[in-house]
C-alpha cells in the first residue's frame, strides 16, 4: 500500500535526529549540519527545475533571486527587527516581484540571448549586493541574523533546523508536484517541448513561462530567507554565479524535469563532497568535469539510467501470465 | 457574414512580397482548398491568420471580429485549428497526452480545485479522455494511445496532428498540405477524414499540391502565384482556367 | 577636458580588449553556430601563458606575446577536437552548459595551479606614465589600440583573401552549399576555434600589462564579449566590434562620471536596452561573418 509506504517513509525522515545521534554519536552534528544543506539545496534545486526542466527555459538568474530573498529577510530582521513569520513571507515576496519584473523584458530575449541576459541580470545583482554598502554592508555581510522565532517556538538547535530544512524540501515537493502534473504540467510541457504548437493548443507560452519563473524565484527566495536564518551569516559571495553551476550538476546529475531524480541529485552534490572530505576548488574542477561529461553522455542523469534499466525489466514475459 | 474573411492582406520579408493584397472570403461550412506553385505564399498566408506572423496591412476577421495581428494562441481560443506543414506534435507526451493537451484552455478550474482534485476537475478530465479515446478511434491510432508521439510514424505523427486540432472543436480547421508525403492509402484516408468534417459543418481550408486531392474533395479553389490571387472559383473552372495553367507551367 | 580624454583612452582600451574577445566569440558563433561560454577562459589562460613567457622565461615582449597567442591557437584546436566536436550536432542547451561546466572547470584548474592572486606582468610601457598635452597615460593603452586595428585589418584580409578565410566566411553564409562544393567543414571549424582562441590570447599579451591576471577575470569578459556580440547583431564580427568599443567607452565613462563600483554592470545595461528596442541588433540580422 502506497500510503503506508509513504507514512514509513516519512516517518523515517522525521526521526533521522535520533538515529543520526544513536548510529554516529561523535559526528552527529556535521552529519546534522549536511543534511540540513542538503534539504536547502534540494528545495532551490526543484524550484530551478521548474524553469528549466519543466519549461525548459535555461535561466541562470536563480541566484539572484535566492540572494534577493536572503538579503531581504536578513535586513528586515537585523535592522528592523521583523519577526521570522513576517520576514520569510517578505523574502518569498520580494524575490517572486522581482522575478515578475525581470521576467517579462528578459522573455522577449530568445534561447542564447536569454540564457545571457538572466546571467547578467544575476552578476549585476551580485555587484550591486556588493557595492551598495550603505545598504547591504557589502564584502562586510550582514550579521547577527536572528535565529527563528515563531511564537513560542524557537529553532535553535540542529534537529530543529533540520525539521524546518525537511518540511521545506517537503512542502516545495507538494508544490512541485501540484505545478508538474496534470494540466499544469502539460501546458508547461508543451511549451518547452514545440512553443509553435503550443500556441495552436490555445497555450500561451509566455504566460506559463512566467508562472515556472516567478513560482521559481519566490520559492528560491523563500530557500534564502532559511538559509540566513541557519546560517545567520550573508555574504554577497553567496549570490555568485557559481551557484547556477551547482544547481545544473544537481539537475543534470539526478535527472532534470524528474522529482526523485532532482532530489537525489541535490543529495549527492551535497553529501558526497563532505563524505570524501573535498576541497572546494577541487569540487568545483570535479563538479565541471561531471557537468561536462553527463550533460554530453547522460542528460538524463541518474533517472534517465534508472528508467532504461526498469524498461528493460519490465519486458513482457513469453509466458503471457 | 462570411466567416472568415481576408482583406488586402500584405506581408513582405526583406524586400520580397510574400503576399500581395490578398482578398479571401469563406463562409461557414465551406471546404474551400488553396493552391499555387511553390513560393506563391500559401503558407505564409496562414501563418499570417492564425497569428504566427504579424501582415504589414490588411484585415483578418472571424466572424466579423478584427482579429488581424492577434497571438498565435488567442487566436486558437477563437475556434480555429490548424495543421503545420512539418508535422508538429509534442514527442515526449503519449499520443492521449497530446489530444489532452489540446483541451488546455477549453475548461475552466481554479488552480486550488485542480489541486485537491475536486469531482468537477476528475469530471472534466474523464470528459476530456473520453473525447481524445474517440477521436484516436476516428484516426485508428486508439491502440497507440499511451506510446510517446515521438515512436510514431511520419503517418502516424500526422495523422495525430490532425486529431489533436480537432481535439477543441474548432469550427475553423487549416490544413497544411494534409496529403504531403503519405502513402496512397493514408491520402483516401485523409481525404475521408476531410470529407468527414465537411459533413459535421466545419468549415475547412486546406492548402495542397495534390491536384488529385484537390479537385476530388474541394468545393472551391483558389490559387495563389507569387502572392496574388490569381484565380478562384469551382475546381473544373479553376483546372481550365488559362491564368492557372500558365502559373503552373507556362515558365 | 584632458580628464575626459583620459576617459576616452580608457575606453578605447577596454573596447579593444573587449572587440578582439568579441570578434572569436562571433566567429565561432558566425561559421559553426555555437557559443562558447568558455571563451573568456582563453584570455584567462592566454593572460597566464603569456606571464609565463615573459615574466618567467623572461622572453622579449613581442615573442612572449606571440607565444601567448600561438599557445592559445593549439589550446583552441585541441578545445575544438575535444569538447566543441562532441556538441556540435546538439542543442543549445548542450551546449551551451557543456562549455559553462568547461568556463567552470579552467577556472577552477587555475586557481589550483597559479593561485588567486593577481599576476602582474608590466611592461615598460605599462608601468610607465606620460604627459602627452595634458592627458596623462601609459604608452601601452594605444599600443593596444593600434595592435587591435592591426589585427582587424588583417582578419579583414584573411577572410576576403585567404583560402581559409573566404571558406570560414561562406561557411557562415551557408554551411550546406559548403559542404556540397566540397570545402572541408571540419577543418574550418577548427581552424575558426584555433583563430578564436589566438585573438584572446594576443589580446590577453596586450592588455594583461594593464591590467593584471587572475583566474575569475574570464566570467565578467565573456559577459560583455557577448553582449556586444548581441548587441552587434549575432554572428556579424564588424558589429560586434563596434558595439564592443561602444561598450567600452560607455563603461570607462561610467566608471568615471557616474561610479567606479558598478562599471561592469554598464555592458549589461547596454545589451539589454538595445535588445528590448531592437532585438535584432543595432546592425540588424546579417547572414554571414
Amino acid at each position: 500500500m502506497r500510503a503506508l509506504r509513504w507514512t514509513i517513509g516519512a516517518a523515517f525522515l522525521v526521526a533521522v535526529p535520533w538515529i543520526v545521534a544513536a548510529a554516529v554519536p561523535g559526528q552527529q552534528r556535521y552529519v546534522l549540519h549536511v543534511l540540513i544543506f542538503t534539504a536547502l539545496y534540494g528545495a532551490l534545486a526543484l524550484s530551478y527545475d521548474l524553469v528549466v526542466g519543466h519549461v525548459g527555459s535555461l535561466s541562470l538568474a536563480h541566484p539572484a533571486f535566492f540572494g534577493i530573498g536572503a538579503y531581504t529577510a536578513a535586513l528586515l530582521a537585523t535592522e528592523a527587527r521583523w519577526p521570522f513569520a513576517a520576514a520569510l513571507p517578505a523574502g518569498i515576496a520580494m524575490a517572486g516581484l522581482v522575478a515578475l519584473t525581470m521576467g517579462v523584458p528578459m522573455f522577449r530575449l530568445t534561447e542564447h540571448s536569454f540564457a545571457m541576459g538572466t546571467l547578467g541580470f544575476a552578476l549585476v545583482t551580485q555587484i550591486v549586493a556588493t557595492n551598495w554598502v550603505d545598504f547591504t554592508r557589502g564584502p562586510l555581510c550582514v550579521t547577527g541574523i536572528p535565529k527563528p522565532q515563531l511564537g513560542s517556538l524557537r529553532i535553535a538547535t540542529l534537529p530543529a533546523f533540520y525539521w524546518m530544512g525537511l518540511a521545506a524540501v517537503g512542502l516545495v515537493g507538494l508544490l512541485y508536484h501540484g505545478l508538474t502534473t496534470f494540466r499544469l504540467g502539460r501546458a508547461f510541457h508543451a511549451v518547452r517541448d514545440n512553443e509553435i504548437l503550443a500556441s495552436a493548443a490555445s497555450i500561451h507560452p509566455l504566460k506559463y513561462r512566467m508562472i515556472a519563473f516567478v513560482i521559481g524565484g519566490a520559492v528560491a527566495g523563500g530557500v534564502g530567507v532559511l538559509y540566513v536564518s541557519y546560517v545567520g551569516v550573508l555574504c554577497p559571495g553567496e549570490l555568485a554565479v557559481s551557484l547556477s553551476v551547482n544547481l545544473l550538476v544537481m539537475l543534470f546529475l539526478g535527472g532534470v524535469g524528474s522529482l526523485r531524480g532532482v532530489l537525489v541529485g541535490a543529495t549527492a552534490f551535497t553529501a558526497l563532497p563532505e563524505i570524501l572530505r573535498m576541497a572546494p576548488t577541487w569540487r568545483m574542477v570535479i563538479y565541471g568535469l561531471l557537468l561536462l561529461i553527463i550533460v554530453i553522455r547522460a542528460p538524463d542523469g541518474l533517472e534517465g539510467v534508472i528508467r532504461r534499466r526498469s524498461a528493460l525489466w519490465r519486458r513482457p514475459s513469453s509466458s503471457g501470465v | 457574414m462570411a466567416l472568415f474573411e481576408v482583406r488586402g492582406l500584405t506581408k513582405r520579408f526583406l524586400g520580397v512580397t510574400a503576399i500581395d493584397a490578398v482578398d479571401v472570403s469563406i463562409e461557414a461550412g465551406e471546404l474551400v482548398s488553396l493552391i499555387g506553385p511553390n513560393g506563391s505564399g500559401k503558407t505564409t498566408l496562414f501563418n499570417c491568420v492564425t497569428g504566427y506572423l504579424a501582415p504589414d496591412s490588411g484585415r483578418v476577421t472571424l466572424h466579423g471580429r478584427d482579429v488581424t495581428g492577434v497571438a498565435a494562441h488567442r487566436i486558437a481560443r477563437l475556434g480555429v485549428g490548424r495543421t503545420f506543414q512539418l508535422v508538429s506534435v509534442f514527442p515526449r507526451l503519449s499520443a492521449l497526452e497530446n489530444l489532452l493537451t489540446f483541451l488546455q484552455q477549453h475548461q475552466e478550474e481554479s488552480v486550488l480545485a485542480r489541486l485537491v482534485r475536486a469531482p468537477r476537475v476528475r469530471r472534466y478530465e474523464a470528459a476530456a479522455v473520453e473525447r481524445a479515446m474517440m477521436l484516436l478511434e476516428s484516426v485508428g491510432l486508439a491502440a497507440r494511445a499511451d506510446a510517446p508521439a515521438g515512436s510514431l510514424s511520419y503517418g502516424q505523427r500526422k495523422l495525430l496532428a490532425f486529431a489533436a486540432a480537432l481535439m477543441p472543436d474548432p469550427e475553423l480547421v487549416l490544413l497544411d498540405e494534409p496529403a504531403a508525403a503519405v502513402n496512397p492509402t493514408m491520402i483516401n484516408q485523409m481525404k475521408e477524414q476531410i470529407r468527414a468534417l465537411h459533413r459535421q459543418g466545419k468549415t475547412v481550408l486546406l492548402v495542397e499540391h495534390n491536384m488529385e486531392v484537390v479537385m476530388d474533395i474541394s468545393q472551391r479553389v483558389i490559387v495563389l502565384d507569387h502572392g496574388q490571387k490569381i484565380a478562384e472559383g469551382s475546381p473544373e473552372a479553376v483546372r481550365r482556367d488559362p491564368k492557372v495553367i500558365e502559373a503552373y507551367f507556362g515558365r | 577636458m584632458s580628464d575626459l580624454v583620459e576617459q576616452l583612452v580608457h575606453g578605447l582600451t577596454l573596447g579593444s580588449l573587449y572587440a578582439m574577445v568579441a570578434t572569436g566569440l562571433a566567429l565561432m558563433f558566425g561559421v559553426v553556430r555555437l557559443v562558447n561560454f568558455a571563451h573568456g577562459e582563453f584570455y584567462m589562460l592566454g593572460g597566464y601563458a603569456f606571464w609565463y613567457a615573459y615574466g618567467e622565461l623572461g622572453l622579449p615582449y613581442p615573442v612572449a606575446g606571440l607565444a601567448a597567442a600561438a599557445a592559445m591557437g593549439v589550446f583552441g584546436l585541441a578545445y575544438e577536437r575535444t569538447v566543441i566536436r562532441t556538441i556540435l550536432a546538439r542543442t543549445w542547451h548542450v551546449q551551451l552548459i557543456a562549455t559553462l561546466a568547461t568556463s567552470i572547470t579552467l577556472t577552477n584548474l587555475a586557481i589550483l595551479v597559479f593561485g588567486t592572486q593577481p599576476k602582474e606582468v608590466p611592461t615598460t610601457l605599462s608601468s610607465t606614465i606620460v604627459d602627452v598635452g595634458g592627458v596623462r597615460m601609459a604608452w601601452q593603452r594605444p599600443l593596444v589600440l593600434v595592435a587591435a586595428v592591426v589585427i582587424f585589418a588583417g582578419l579583414e584580409w584573411f577572410v576576403t583573401r585567404a583560402k581559409l578565410g573566404k571558406a570560414m566566411r561562406a561557411m557562415s553564409q551557408n554551411r550546406e552549399a559548403c559542404a556540397v562544393v566540397g570545402v572541408d567543414v571540419q577543418q574550418v571549424a577548427l581552424a575558426t576555434f584555433g583563430l578564436s582562441a589566438a585573438l584572446a590570447g594576443a589580446a590577453a599579451a596586450l592588455v594583461s600589462p594593464l591590467f593584471n591576471i587572475f583566474p575569475d577575470v574570464g566570467a565578467l569578459l565573456t559577459l560583455k564579449a557577448f553582449a556586444a556580440v548581441i548587441v552587434g547583431g549575432f554572428g556579424y564580427v564588424k558589429g560586434a566590434i563596434a558595439a564592443a568599443f561602444l561598450i567600452g567607452v560607455a563603461e570607462s565613462l561610467a566608471a568615471g562620471y557616474i561610479s567606479y563600483a558598478y562599471k561592469d554592470a554598464i555592458a549589461f545595461v547596454v545589451m539589454v536596452a538595445v535588445l528590448l528596442v531592437r532585438p535584432q541588433g543595432l546592425f540588424g540580422r546579417r547572414i554571414g561573418i
